[in-house]
């Protein structure tokens, strides 16, 4: 297996089990996605963008097929691994920001760096100087309620990437944010993506998401329809 | 995760319980309601069972007693103390009451016989006395309700039979006892007093007689005596002040038995120890009912919680990491309802402790096992009661949060995150 690719599914199915019939939202995708890329997976809802996302974040156990990250397979660990694997090799952001309310943004920011045993000086410093060029300045102790939208996901982005993943999977980041802001959001990831060689892959409906990406994914009912280079 | 980190969750914990303010507070209050009725419950019940003891060993029997070691349970009249021989009694009521947290010791004789006024006769337990040590052990003295302390030639009488010989304070009687030299003992005695013990048992048949007077009825030498009663300043301490006046006494005569009330008084320590019991119990239903009271509330704020839990296990969270929020969540929520609980309990307790509730317009005195208890509901200080009830709240609180927690770590990231 080589190591250049960041993730990479075979026959990978997400099956889940409703009446009166099992809904297939993935099937048999085989997909690579090498390190570095930028990468849009765009389909309409019900399309399995956001059950990929978390076949390969391994949030949810596939049906069938396998998932690797890196060259680590990961279909089978135990959630323990897991867990370890998502906090030193995978960043998250979701399109409702989901920062945890009752800690201040500079506390969700360093949390996965607390979770991998930074020392606290170091994580303050990495988050400050991240605030720093994602304009985050002066709002480190501010709860997520106290921030604007834009503001909670940048914090989220900050959060996903300062434990320096190899992987940053992003649903929807956009979603919920007014086109200056995710412009804004989409010039920080795409520099972190730049200067750090971080993968990115998106779940995305927005078209300034899909115009950045430099490779772009369509999904329809659970299928790879489309997947070729963009202009990004 | 560096152990100085540690600290992350338990911060957590705390900020998470003060989200919903109105919840925690009416969930704190319920635990502190529940610590204050168990603290009450176990005073008013330590009350009484103090009541109880007090009643039973402080009017006669006192809480330590030394005996022949054959004398009971028959309570003949030639088992005394170093045999027929005697032994010497000064060097022994010294010695006993030279033991720390004795604080009074009194000589006894026990005989029995017939009291007889007029034409009226009653049977009678003579139990000869000290009179001046007997009030630092038992209450005879303070329960004179005419007369008092019988001296040399005289004897004291219970309200009960001086009505049914018909006899008063100034008059005399004749009593007549077998004695321990097989003859049969006669003498007039004049009554000195009429004493209401308030017990049934006493006040019908028991006859205070100077202990010289009883002695030489019954034909005994004067180093001759069946018990020597000994007080204590502490009632549950009365095991230990035993064990160091057998120490004290050993060498005096042989074949001497010190015994705690606990082992005179079995059926008085068996009804104590069982009310004792009862307390845990009751304590533990009230605990028990608030831990599914507590344990639902706590499900509903981690139900609500989810998606927060799985965002932090999606960031590499573990579940202990998770389990150890919620249950940091109940602990402080324990520890809170403790601290509110503690502040209403104190006055509470100490009001009823200084002015006790009295139920005597409801309820008579009721005597039973050699005790009484009075319509007084009292309650006694013990650090025992508050510090149970503290374990138990807070264990509540720990306790309750075990299922939503485990319950928190049970649904998959995916699913969580999926759900609004």
């Amino acid at each position: 297996m080589s190591n250049e690719h960041a993730v990479r599914t075979e026959r990978l199915w997400k099956i889940y089990p409703q009446d009166p019939r099992p809904v297939e939202a993935v099937r048999g995708i085989d997909l690579t996605v090498s390190r570095g890329e930028f990468v849009a997976m765009a389909g309409p809802s019900g399309s399995g963008k956001t059950t990929m996302l978390n076949l390969v974040g391994g949030l949810t156990r596939p049906t069938r097929g396998k998932v690797w990250i890196e060259s680590e397979e990961i279909s089978a660990l135990s959630d323990r691994r897991l867990a370890n694997l998502r906090m030193h090799r995978i960043g998250f952001v979701f399109q409702s920001y989901n920062l945890l309310p009752v800690l201040s943004a500079l506390e969700n920011a360093e949390f996965t760096l607390l979770l991998q045993g930074v020392p606290a000086r170091e994580r303050r410093e990495r988050v400050r100087e991240l605030f720093r060029e994602i304009g985050l300045e002066g709002l480190e102790d501010r709860r997520p309620p106290k921030l604007s939208g834009g503001q909670q996901q940048r914090v989220a982005v900050a959060r996903a990437v300062l434990g320096e993943p190899a992987l940053v999977l992003a649903d929807e980041p956009t979603a919920n944010l007014d086109s200056h802001t995710a412009e804004a959001l989409l010039d920080v990831m795409e520099r972190l993506n730049r200067t750090k060689g971080t993968t990115f892959v998106f779940s995305t409906h927005d078209p300034r998401v899909m115009e950045r990406a430099r490779r772009l994914i369509r999904l329809v009912d659970g299928r790879i329809e489309s997947d070729h280079e963009a202009s990004g | 995760m560096a152990r100085r980190d540690n600290d992350i969750w338990w911060r957590m914990a705390w900020r998470n319980l003060w989200r919903n303010r109105r919840r925690t507070a009416i969930t704190a209050s319920a635990l502190s309601f529940g610590f204050v009725a168990a603290v009450l419950m176990i005073a008013l019940m330590d009350g009484m069972l103090e009541q109880l003891v007090s009643n039973g060993t402080r009017v006669i029997t006192g809480q330590v007693q030394i005996h022949a070691d054959d004398y009971r349970p028959e309570r003949s009249m030639h088992d005394t103390m170093g045999g027929r021989e005697g032994l010497d009694l000064a060097a022994l009521v010294g010695a006993a009451g030279s033991v720390t947290g004795v604080t009074g010791v009194a000589p006894r004789a026990y005989g029995g016989g017939l009291i007889s006024s007029g034409d009226e006769t009653a049977g009678a337990v003579l139990m000869g006395i000290d009179p001046r040590r007997e009030e630092g052990v038992g209450r005879f003295g303070a329960s004179f309700v005419v007369g008092g302390m019988p001296g040399p030639g005289e004897i004291a009488i219970g309200n009960a039979m001086a009505g049914t010989i018909g006899a008063a304070p100034g008059e005399e009687v004749v009593v007549v006892a077998p004695a321990a030299d097989g003859s049969m003992g006669n003498e007039l005695f004049t009554v000195s007093g009429v004493f209401r013990l308030g017990m049934g048992g006493f006040d019908d048949a028991y006859v205070l007689v100077d202990l010289g007077s009883l002695q030489d009825l019954m034909a005994m030498d004067r180093s001759r005596i069946h018990e020597v009663a000994i007080s204590v300043d502490r009632t549950d301490q009365a095991d230990l002040v035993a064990a160091r006046v057998e120490e004290a006494v050993e060498g005096l005569a042989d074949g001497l038995v010190v015994e705690p009330w606990s082992v005179f008084h079995e059926q008085l320590y068996f009804m104590t120890s069982m009310m004792g019991a009862a307390n845990g119990i009751i304590a533990m239903i009230i605990f028990g009912m608030a831990i599914f009271g507590v344990a639902n509330t706590m499900l509903l704020a981690t139900f609500e919680r989810r998606r927060e839990f799985a965002v932090a296990r999606s960031l590499g969270t573990s579940g202990r990491s998770i389990v150890r929020i919620v249950v940091c969540e109940g602990l402080f929520l324990g520890l809170v309802s403790l601290g509110a609980g503690a502040l209403l309990a104190a006055p509470v307790v100490v009001y009823f402790h200084e002015f006790p509730l009295d139920l005597s317009s409801f309820i008579g005195t009721y005597s039973f096992m050699g005790s009484a208890m009075q319509p007084l509901l009292t309650v006694e200080y013990s650090w025992d009661g508050p510090l149970v009830s503290a374990v138990a709240l807070v264990g509540t609180g720990v306790a309750s949060a075990l299922y939503p927690a485990w319950r928190a770590i049970r649904v998959p990231p995916a699913d969580a995150l999926a759900s609004r």
